[in-house]
């Protein structure tokens, strides 16, 4: 009785916000909703239609998503031999080394945007394709480490001595051993990494703007002094959508203590 | 401090009794076991009288008070978990106090009382230490003392001994014995070990598949069992079925697949002759060579195992196989021709 | 006993691609930020050692509203979530520990990203939004209330809870499902009411999670920059936001690496001093 309540609770804290997004999404413009009618008068698509004809959504979109996978990618190569050696060897100073390893985490985001903007601004990176690529990687590479590191570390022992005993060298363990068994946990990182590149805003906003738009700096801009609800619902949406399709995914297909790891359990 | 009555009790689980129509009445101060396998409706017994479960059926009764859907923080009943269950962030003070500090005892009060019971229990220095620092035995003793100090209506024991080595489960189930004794509590004890049982118990109560099979005290049950089932639970015996030929007062000739026995039912249900009944004796009440008796039977040794003080013995008499014991000095082996006589009086007339 | 390894070349040219990029990017933008807070590597004007900097933030009205102000968001935020949260845990812990719908649905704000998430909750509780018009048919206010961009910052906490409410919520499950079951019952045995074992069993063994998601919340509210410059009020703004402006648009970058600093400094104390506690609450564990 009490989860009905609870889950109705949650349908309406999660849901309404959701569908008023959608609602002024689909505002007709010539038909404005305003105080006192709850629900618009009538809806067309045409706000979607303007913003991506009149705004810069197009470029933003093709920005983010091609900045992220460069990221998750440029973040699983530089990853993974750390994570081999965090996950299996037993060296000293690990703890230490785990901690640097969340640092992109703890460190408060907009001091790291502001002068790591600096930094690259003396190495020619400002404002420019690659060190937005660098910063998105940044960000993704904690979550990144934490989980191949699980990863690696949940590998037996045994199977790797039984690959050596039958003879295989380094390039077959790599091959035919480390990376299929890491690969559920690979792919967790790998989503997690993605969503972060997708939702960063801090640095791309010092570092990227205003040569380069992603979408949350997007949206970012129509929040604020020009704040135009009927584009800013449509980014939203546009930038909700794959995120919570990318929930499920997760929810169903994998375990929920890569879930945990991501949040950086401390 | 009164008695307790369970009337009736039922309780369900979905589609599973898991307590099926029990009746009981414990007399003040008295020790009763609830003993049985796992699954016979033992633990959720104890925890209905706990008032974990509310029945489904029937009554619980503490002297006339109904209790059925009372909760259990306003019971009068105070109970050991096999776990202990003590609070790991509080000291061995903190856990044992915290009954009377719920009770709203006056600290004054609480002190001497809490010191009194560890000085029982020889816990006396151990007062700040935390539950995570104690042995196994040291922390079952907190958590007997955590009880004990609350001067329960009713004390509960939820199998408190499981988790100590053999050795110590000896011991302290003593002094759980003594100590309930002394203080006179009433107090329901809950085990899968029928060794303790026979032990400790005024009573002991054989549950199995949610019914009660047989109640009694220790000697009863185990020189009467009631039932096939209790026969076969409490320690080793040999039961078959046999039809009564004659009979002659309260002894019946029977004859068994093995041969006739001379069966005396004095105390138990005298059956007619002609009857189809079970019956079972106990491996130790076949002696070995005696002569005494009427019944006399004799069989080749199948197995013999040597076990100490005694040599558990596996006999063929006539096709059937059964169980008797010997502590003779002379070593058996398999292959040996051996007699035993077993007395009229050490048979058991079963039901069911 | 494990197994000890040395730290050979080897391993250490291993390590490098993932620790040594970290430590390279994320070390050098706080080596600059406390270098140019103490007005060393200027980029305009001269580049010598002073605290003139401190001095200029330290006796700056507006540095110092923007300071409490965060200090205030970030204790509001983490008190608000974990108030809001721990009901929830609980309940969960009965019912089905978060699976299936309910545990999805508490679950999509964690995906909703912390912009879009503002946006949502603005659209709810500014001044014509769908709060204040649904209070006001029912009545039960007269004027529309100033939930968004209002001088408190109730604006900037209402985003804060709804948005990290599944992230608390999931540390603060993690750490009740770790309380037996047995422990709960014979509290109750020996005679604790709801209240009793809620504050003498369930928040004590929490309490290292409770912590934990106190310290995460804090540092994510205290820190923050876009909810607080979307939602947040005029005057003050966050510290973040502050330094920001000095950056971007007074091109004061000396001035605000100082606040970079101070955030910096507060995020590395409340880490410190719940490290600390928690030490001191486990230390004989």
């Amino acid at each position: 009785m009490l989860t009905a309540f609870f889950v109705l609770i949650q349908l309406l804290w999660v849901g309404i916000p959701i569908l008023m997004a959608i609602m002024w999404s689909l505002v007709n413009p010539k038909d404005a909703w305003s105080y006192p009618n709850i629900f618009p008068p009538s809806f067309s698509l045409e706000q979607w239609r303007y913003v991506f004809n009149y705004t810069n959504i197009a470029r933003a979109l093709r920005t983010s998503y091609s900045v992220a996978p460069l990221a998750v990618l440029l973040s699983f190569l530089l990853s993974l031999p750390t994570s081999y050696v965090l996950g299996r060897k037993n060296i000293p100073g690990k703890k230490v080394f785990m901690l640097v390893v969340l640092l992109p985490m703890i460190m408060p985001g907009m001091v790291v945007a502001l002068f790591l903007s600096r930094v690259f601004s003396m190495l020619g990176l400002s404002q420019t394709f690659f060190g937005l690529v660098i910063a998105h990687t940044l960000m993704s590479m904690p979550y990144m480490i934490r989980v191949m590191t699980t990863s690696f570390a949940s590998i037996p022992q045994d199977v790797i001595d039984a690959a050596e005993n039958l003879g295989a060298s380094t390039f077959v363990k790599i091959k035919d051993i480390f990376l299929p068994m890491i690969r559920p946990g690979l792919i967790a990182g790998m989503i997690f990494a993605f969503t972060t590149s997708i939702e960063e805003f801090n640095l791309t906003f010092i570092i990227g703007t205003p040569t380069f738009e992603t979408i949350p700096t997007i949206l970012y801009s129509f929040m604020g002094y020009n704040f135009i609800r009927t584009n800013a619902s449509v980014v939203s949406l546009l930038m909700m959508t794959p995120n919570i399709i990318m929930l499920f995914i997760v929810e169903r297909f994998l375990k929920s203590d890569y879930l945990s790891a991501s949040l950086g359990k401390m | 401090m009164a008695n307790l009555t369970l009337s009736n009790l039922v309780k369900r689980f979905d589609d599973v009794v898991a307590v099926d129509h029990i009746n009981l009445d414990v007399a003040d101060g008295e020790f009763v076991t609830l003993l049985g396998p796992s699954g016979c409706g033992k633990t959720t017994t104890l925890r209905t009288i706990a008032g974990f479960y509310y029945p489904d059926e029937g009554e619980v009764l503490f002297g006339n008070t109904i209790m059925n859907n009372v909760p259990p923080n306003k019971r009068d009943t105070a109970m050991c978990f096999q776990s202990y269950a003590l609070f790991p962030h509080m000291t061995v003070w903190d856990n044992i106090s915290f009954g009377l500090k719920m009770r709203k005892v006056p600290v004054v009060e609480q002190k001497a009382k809490i010191e009194r019971v560890m000085e029982m229990l020889s816990l006396k220095d151990l007062g700040n230490r935390k539950p995570g620092q104690l042995s196994g035995g040291q922390q079952q003793r907190v958590a007997l003392a955590r009880s004990i100090v609350t001067e329960p209506q009713v004390l509960l024991f939820d199998e408190p001994l499981s988790n100590l080595d053999a050795k110590l489960r000896v011991q302290v189930r003593v002094e759980i014995r003594e100590m309930q004794k002394r203080l006179g509590i009433t107090a329901i004890y809950v085990t899968h070990d029928q060794d303790e049982a026979l032990a400790i118990s005024d009573r002991i109560v054989i549950m199995s598949q949610g019914k009660i099979e047989q109640i009694g005290d220790p000697y009863t049950i185990y020189r009467h069992p009631k039932t096939r089932f209790v026969a076969g639970f409490i320690g080793m015996a040999n039961i078959f079925d046999g039809v009564v030929l004659e009979k002659e007062g309260a002894v019946c000739t029977v004859q068994a697949p093995f041969g006739k026995v001379y069966i005396d039912t004095e105390g138990q249900e005298v059956p007619n002759k002609g009857d189809t009944i079970h019956f079972s004796w106990r491996p130790e009440d076949m002696k070995i060579r005696d002569r005494t008796s009427r019944n006399q039977i004799s069989g080749n040794v199948v197995q013999a195992v040597f076990m100490g003080d005694i040599t558990d013995l596996f006999i063929e008499v006539n096709g059937c196989r059964m169980r008797a014991q010997s502590d003779d000095e002379a070593k058996i082996t398999a292959k040996d021709h051996l007699s035993f006589g077993i007395s009229e009086k050490a048979f058991s007339i079963l039901r069911g | 006993m494990k197994k000890k390894d040395s730290l050979t070349p080897f391993t250490l040219l291993m390590l490098l691609p993932g620790v040594g990029f970290i430590i390279f990017f994320i070390g050098s933008s706080i080596v600059l930020t406390i270098l140019q807070s103490f007005g060393l590597f200027s980029i305009m004007g001269n580049s010598t050692l002073t605290l003139g900097y401190w001095k200029a933030i330290l006796n700056s009205r507006e540095a110092l509203d923007s300071l409490l102000f965060s200090l205030k968001m970030g204790v509001l935020s983490s008190l608000g979530t974990v108030m809001v949260a721990f009901p929830l845990a609980l309940f969960f812990r009965k019912s089905g520990q978060g699976k299936g719908m309910l545990g999805s649905l508490i679950k999509i704000p964690l995906f909703i990203p912390a912009l879009v998430a503002a946006f949502l909750i603005l659209n709810l509780i500014s001044y014509h939004g769908l709060i204040n018009t649904i209070l006001m048919r029912l009545s039960i206010i007269k004027e529309p209330l100033r939930m968004l961009n209002d001088k408190f910052g109730w604006g900037v906490v209402m985003i804060q809870v709804w948005k990290n409410l599944p992230f608390v919520l999931l540390i603060l499950m993690s750490a009740i499902s770790s309380i037996r079951d047995d422990t709960i019952d014979a509290a109750k045995n020996l005679g604790a009411g709801y209240f009793s074992i809620l504050f003498r069993i369930y928040i004590p063994l929490a309490m290292p999670g409770i912590l934990v998601a106190m310290i995460l919340m804090f540092i994510k509210a205290f820190g923050d920059f876009p909810i607080t410059s979307v939602a947040g009020p005029v005057y003050p703004s966050s510290v973040a936001g502050r330094m920001q402006i000095m950056a971007n648009l007074y091109q004061e970058w000396n001035q605000a690496a100082v606040l970079g600093v101070i955030i910096i400094l507060t995020t590395f104390f409340v880490i410190w001093a719940y490290s600390r506690f928690a030490e001191l609450v486990q230390g004989d564990n």
